[in-house]
């Protein structure tokens, strides 16, 4: 890939292809460390396109106006931020400090997008996927799963410079291939992520209760005798209904439904009305 | 390994953890069955890091980060569970309940941590304008060096004090008590779960849903059948709405550009 923009490359090109691969480097090992409650991920946009713009701008002011710029409020799922931030590197470099305005409404109009794919591909379908069949894999002793995890997260880095250079090839031109089809895939592969959701409810959630009613004789079991019949996962379907409510309500952070959930494990331990899964 | 080897190496991986779960690497990020491997690896029994690993990673199934939203840390969680349990002999049960605690007490670092960062964005900008630019990376540099104190606090504390604690504490700990826990394990992921519903256009794809708990609770499908179901369902969706899209575009060629990007969510 790196050949293909060897080819296109003119005298508005100011930066090599080392430049803009350490330009990479330096915001796929920063992404979200400068994080903060006002810029966000600013601080690691300044710090990974701080050599890069110098290049562009020898001039002293015309740099600090272009930097300026980039200490503004972003926030992306870091793998997707490559996209963005090449596109605007590109931009730059072509029109100077007249692309300021431009590459900050591109890194605005982007920023929403890109990241409803990435929190979707990175952070929910991969990790929710991935999580379960490692996790299950783990707990019978077997490394495989987490290896492959490790395994696939690494080759991902070649997949996240190429979205870099996708940008930068693109640059402006991005708005517009990208622009509405991105939020059309979002949309898309969120049923994928439902379906996934809808299995974990039966297989990963354990809702036991070890009660048992006595009428005369026999014995009846509340867990095998009534709620298995009803329906597989009757009591996690509910459990997932309530927490989804109780997120819905502004007081409910999940850190407290988590101590709540706890809370009640205990007492039900205690008292007998709960008890592990079998 | 000798034990003071062990303590500096488990201290390094919490600060390379920090660091690789803030970049777009995540290559062993803040997840359960990783770390728990690679702290197993570290302590001599990587089978006992794998089953806390495992049941912590099962735990925390869908509780992301998204937007930057703070959540219990899972990671640290498993580094003093699988930590302590491989020093003291502690039960699965009881390093989860020692290691989750930690966890959620961590997120108040992760807090602190965004607002003195706040500082350094100042800082560095000032830096800028004085025109002092080799030193904005010098700034940086020390930023993620707190960054990374954000575990590395919590899990010094527990390397240096935990295992006489939690030796103390295991001989007063009921039956009833871990118990309680694991039966927890085994319903938190409904949390994670909760929270994906939340994120995920629910009310539009309800069908997909009802269909991948359909193919799991009677049909019994596995994790990856149903993801690729889901995925061939996607395909299918994708296609019919960037066809309609095209055909919208066409009639109306530049009305589209301007409504986009106004769906941010955090």
């Amino acid at each position: 890939m790196s050949k293909d923009l060897q080819q296109e490359a003119d005298t508005s090109r100011k930066l090599t292809v080392k430049e803009r691969k350490s330009m990479f480097r330096r915001w796929i090992f920063s992404a979200g460390l400068g994080y903060n409650f006002e810029s966000q991920q600013a601080p690691s946009v300044a710090f990974s396109m701080r050599k890069a713009l110098r290049k562009i701008y020898p001039n002293d002011d015309e740099y600090i106006e272009a930097m300026d710029n980039h200490y503004k409020y972003f926030n992306v799922t870091p793998q997707m931020g490559n996209v963005i931030l090449g596109a605007t590197l590109a931009m730059e470099e072509k029109d100077g400090i007249k692309s300021k305005d431009a590459v900050q409404s591109l890194k605005t109009s982007l920023m929403g997008p890109l990241s409803g794919v990435g929190d979707s591909l990175f952070w929910i379908l991969f990790p929710t996927i991935m999580g379960s069949i490692a996790g299950y894999m783990a707990l019978q002793g077997n490394a495989i799963g987490a290896i492959i995890w490790m395994a696939i997260y690494i080759g991902l880095y070649w997949v996240k410079m190429w979205l870099f250079n996708l940008g930068y090839t693109s640059g402006t031109k991005l708005v517009t291939t990208l622009g509405a089809k991105i939020n059309v895939f979002t949309d898309a592969i969120s049923t994928m992520g439902l379906m996934v959701v809808g299995s974990l409810i039966s297989t990963v959630v354990k809702v036991y209760t070890p009660l048992k009613f006595q009428t005369g004789k026999v014995a009846l079991s509340l867990q095998t005798g009534v709620f298995d019949k009803i329906m597989p996962g009757l009591l996690p379907v509910c459990l997932a209904g309530l927490v989804y409510w109780l997120l819905g309500k502004k007081s409910w952070t999940p850190t407290k439904i988590i101590l709540l959930i706890i809370v009640i494990c205990l007492v039900g331990s205690f008292t007998g009305i709960l008890g592990i899964a079998k | 390994m000798p034990v003071f080897l062990q303590n500096i190496l488990v201290i390094l991986l919490a600060a390379y953890m920090a660091w690789d779960n803030g970049t777009g690497n995540q290559i062993t990020g803040n997840w359960p069955v990783i770390i728990g491997m690679l702290v197993g690896l570290i302590m001599g029994d990587v089978n006992v890091g794998l089953v806390i690993g495992g049941t912590l990673q099962l735990m925390s199934l869908g509780v992301a980060a998204i937007g930057g939203s703070s959540i219990p840390e899972y990671g640290v969680a498993t580094i003093v569970g699988v930590f302590l349990a491989i020093r003291t002999g502690a039960s699965t049960g009881t390093a989860i309940a020692v290691g989750l605690p930690v966890g959620m007490l961590t997120l108040q670092f992760d807090v602190i941590m965004k607002i003195i960062n706040n500082f350094f964005a100042h800082w560095s900008q000032r830096l800028l304008h004085e025109k002092k630019f080799e030193k904005i990376d010098w700034v940086f540099y020390l930023t993620v060096f707190c960054w990374m104190l954000k575990y590395v606090i919590p899990i010094t504390l527990v390397v240096l004090f935990g295992t006489p604690i939690v030796k103390a504490v295991l001989h007063i700990i009921p039956t009833w008590f871990t118990n309680g826990l694991t039966i927890a394990g085994g319903m938190l992921p409904v949390v994670g779960i909760g929270m994906l519903l939340r994120y995920m256009p629910v009310k539009k794809y309800l069908t997909y849903l009802i269909l991948g708990f359909v193919a799991a609770a009677y049909v019994k499908i596995p994790v990856l059948g149903i993801a690729l179901i889901g995925g061939a369902a996607a395909y299918a969706i994708y296609q019919h709405n960037s066809q309609k899209l095209t055909q919208e575009a066409a009639v109306v060629t530049d009305s589209n550009q301007a409504d986009e990007g106004d769906d941010f969510d955090e």
